[in-house]
């Protein structure tokens, strides 16, 4: 081989989690659009991991009604990762959702990745309340030093969504986002998953403010543009949610 | 807002305008569109959220001082405000070139070492005249370069972030090609550029971060904290002088560990001043981009065809015999062009370059007999002066034998090198 020709550099993994809520309370609309937006943003992950010398993004998603399951049982490269379209119901496991994602995020699990890592992306989106024991859960998640070092990011579909368990979950009320349409909800999600995979690729204005913070900012300048979307720091903004 | 087909934008000079014709794609801060201004085709960057008024004078500034060389996109009209924005005008990225990151990925290949060594000396070229207008970049990193393979020719895009030297633009950098000073907190300048030069060398060469070896590579999770660690706090080079814990790993950086012991030890010798302890914590005793030109040249001084398979091969400057990097034959590298303290091996096929502007001046041919002979591919005459004090004149083209003693003026045929001499050794 001549030394003219090389290899890639090698790059660490980053890996999107999606926590989906497809508890009963779903159903319809909602279970419809988050079907079509995950789907749908997928081409674009899949581009930003190519174009991208310093990460290679995989995704893994977990489900959560009255019991959870891994769509895969570890996470795939952007491009190779198909969502399967859920239906929705039953009840909420959330709690469960975090004992499972717990199981998961050790260098044995799903962070097994010869390159290293990067810190995950963890997005949860749910409509309700846990039906289940969710301090047990999230307790435990919280000592884990993988989920610590996760940009983390709520999605709180509609206003029955109990944002003081989705506040434990993220940190802080700032990095819970509350869409009250289908449209919105289609297009946090997009903005959510795309911002959160650029921005360890992207020039920074600020060095102190972390990573999930600097998130939280470009998610807050491009929300003026979502009708029905805001974050639960600003329930000013809220708007009246319709589903139909 | 977003600009619409066919809208007009009206710039600040002279009550020109430009009119919108497509978008060509869509970054952080702003959206860029081709447009059309007096029937020339231009790219236009328009802001999704406008700049503050300070961003908006120093642009003006950078409109009007114009680009510090032909490396650069460089903002060349700025918009009124208007349509609650603004945006300034620039030339269109031409095709062929590819982003460095793409080279990174191994999506694209330069096509030789050449190439690397023109592009490393554009790059380097483009910061010296950048930092001498005044100005620092504050943002170097890999997605502001792009590059032509075939012959290393370089643009630099990206330049609204161009602020005085000492001002401070807002942005800090990306992570990975920020300087330590810059991770810890601090200001970027033209001494933060100059750390973030040696990292975009060190990877356009290697093609690997030159902080990334085996201890980075043994941290499973790369955290915030992690980062403000191995790129700040505790940043150490891959070959430091002092420290071998940081080793590249053999499987994993792959490209590094073929490229450092068969490219010139003026090179290794040079990353490992650059990226030491000392330079690493003292911003200012790093080294300035001319001589960074200077160890480029002097590299491609040693870069010559191997007389043997035709391919390009390093020699080491100081011996007799050549060995081929690619095919492993030896080969006699006493004939010299000697300028100076540089000293350019001589071998047929190898073009010589004796100022910075990456355009060959003299290209080694063989005559019929199976001398070596220097062509003249500079842009005028030569007058050699041969052991004895005859004059003879070799104009463009032509060619004079590589005899011992031969004394060459070059005169005003290399721009960059005004009555620059050389002596054939
Ligand atoms: N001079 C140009 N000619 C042609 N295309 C350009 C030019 N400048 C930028 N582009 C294209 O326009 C898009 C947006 O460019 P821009 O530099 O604003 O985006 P970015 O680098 O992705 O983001 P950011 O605004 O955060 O720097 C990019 O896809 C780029 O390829
Ligand atoms: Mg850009
Ligand atoms: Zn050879």
């Amino acid at each position: 081989m001549s030394l003219i020709d090389v290899e890639s550099v090698p790059r660490r993994t980053m890996t999107l989690f999606f926590l989906a809520d497809t508890s009963g309370s779903m159903s319809g609309n909602k279970i419809g659009a988050l079907n079509d937006a995950i789907t749908n943003i997928m081409p674009m992950i899949s581009e930003i991991s190519n174009t991208n010398p310093d990460a290679e993004i995989k995704v893994a998603a977990l489900q959560f009604s009255s019991g959870t399951s891994w769509l895969y049982d570890e996470p795939k490269s952007a491009s190779d990762f198909i969502w399967q379209d859920q239906s929705a119901g039953g009840l909420t496991s959330l709690g469960e959702a975090c004992i499972q994602l717990e199981k998961v995020l050790h260098r044995d699990g799903f962070m097994k990745s010869a390159s290293g890592s990067y810190a995950p992306v963890v997005i949860l989106l749910s409509d309700g309340g846990a039906t289940d024991d969710y301090d047990k859960g999230i307790e435990k998640l919280k000592l884990n030093n993988w989920f610590k070092a996760a940009i983390k990011i709520a999605i709180a579909i509609g206003d029955d969504c109990d944002k003081d368990e989705l506040k434990k979950f993220t940190g802080n009320l700032e990095a819970v986002i509350e869409v009250h349409n289908i449209e919105a909800l289609k297009q946090i999600i997009r903005i959510v998953a795309v911002t959160s995979s650029q921005i360890g690729s992207k020039s920074t204005s600020a060095t102190d403010a972390t990573k999930q913070d600097q998130v939280v900012e470009e998610i807050k300048n491009q929300i003026d543009n979502v009708d029905g979307a805001n974050t639960a720091a600003d329930p000013s903004q809220a708007t009246d949610d319709y589903w139909d | 807002m977003d600009l619409k087909k066919g809208q007009i934008v009206h710039l600040t000079t002279g009550g020109m305008t430009c009119t919108v014709i497509e978008e060509l794609g869509r970054g952080g801060q702003g959206t860029v569109y081709k447009v059309d201004l007096g029937g020339k085709k231009m790219a236009l960057k328009w802001y999704h959220i406008p700049p503050d008024e300070k961003f908006y004078k120093n642009l003006q500034k950078n409109v009007d001082a114009g680009a510090p060389s032909d490396a650069f996109i460089w903002p060349e009209f700025l918009t009124v405000r208007e349509n609650g924005s603004y945006g300034y005008v620039m030339k269109l990225r031409p095709s062929g070139y590819y982003e460095f990151g793409q080279y990174l990925l191994a999506r694209h290949q330069m096509k030789s070492l050449s190439a690397i060594f023109a592009a490393a000396m554009k790059i380097c070229n483009g910061f010296k005249l950048l930092h001498r207008y005044g100005y620092s970049y504050q943002d170097l990193n890999d997605g502001n370069f792009f590059i032509r393979p075939d012959d290393g020719d370089v643009l630099i895009c990206d330049n609204d972030n161009v602020y005085p030297q000492g001002e401070k633009s807002g942005i800090m950098g990306k992570a990975r090609y920020m300087a330590p000073e810059i991770v810890a907190g601090g200001i970027p300048d033209k001494y933060s550029d100059r750390y973030s030069l040696t990292v975009l060398l060190f990877m356009l060469i290697y093609l690997n971060h030159p902080l990334e070896g085996a201890r980075v590579a043994a941290c499973p999770c790369m955290t915030e904290g992690n980062e403000k660690k191995f790129y700040g706090s505790e940043a150490l080079f891959i070959y430091d002088r002092q420290n071998n814990t940081n080793l590249p790993v053999r499987g994993v950086h792959t490209n590094v560990i073929r490229r450092w012991p068969a490219f010139p030890k003026l090179l290794r010798e040079t990353f490992m001043d650059q990226l030491s302890q000392e330079k690493l914590k003292n911003p200012t005793t790093r080294m300035v981009e001319s001589m960074w030109e200077n160890v480029i040249a002097k590299v491609r001084d040693t870069l010559v065809i191997c007389p043997k398979c035709r391919q390009e091969t390093f020699v080491e400057g100081s011996q007799t015999t050549g060995k081929c990097i690619e095919c492993g034959a030896q080969f006699d590298i006493t004939r010299r062009l000697v300028m100076g303290d540089r000293s350019m091996v001589l071998t047929p096929g190898t073009c010589l370059f004796i100022d910075m502007d990456n355009k060959p001046d003299i290209k080694v041919q063989t005559s019929s007999s199976g001398e070596m002979m220097l062509q003249n591919v500079s842009t005028s005459s030569w007058n050699v002066e041969t052991p004895s004090g005859k004059i003879r004149q070799v104009n463009v083209n032509d060619c004079l034998p590589t005899r011992p003693g031969l004394k060459i003026s070059f005169g005003t045929s290399i721009e960059g090198a005004p009555n620059a001499k050389a002596e054939v050794k």
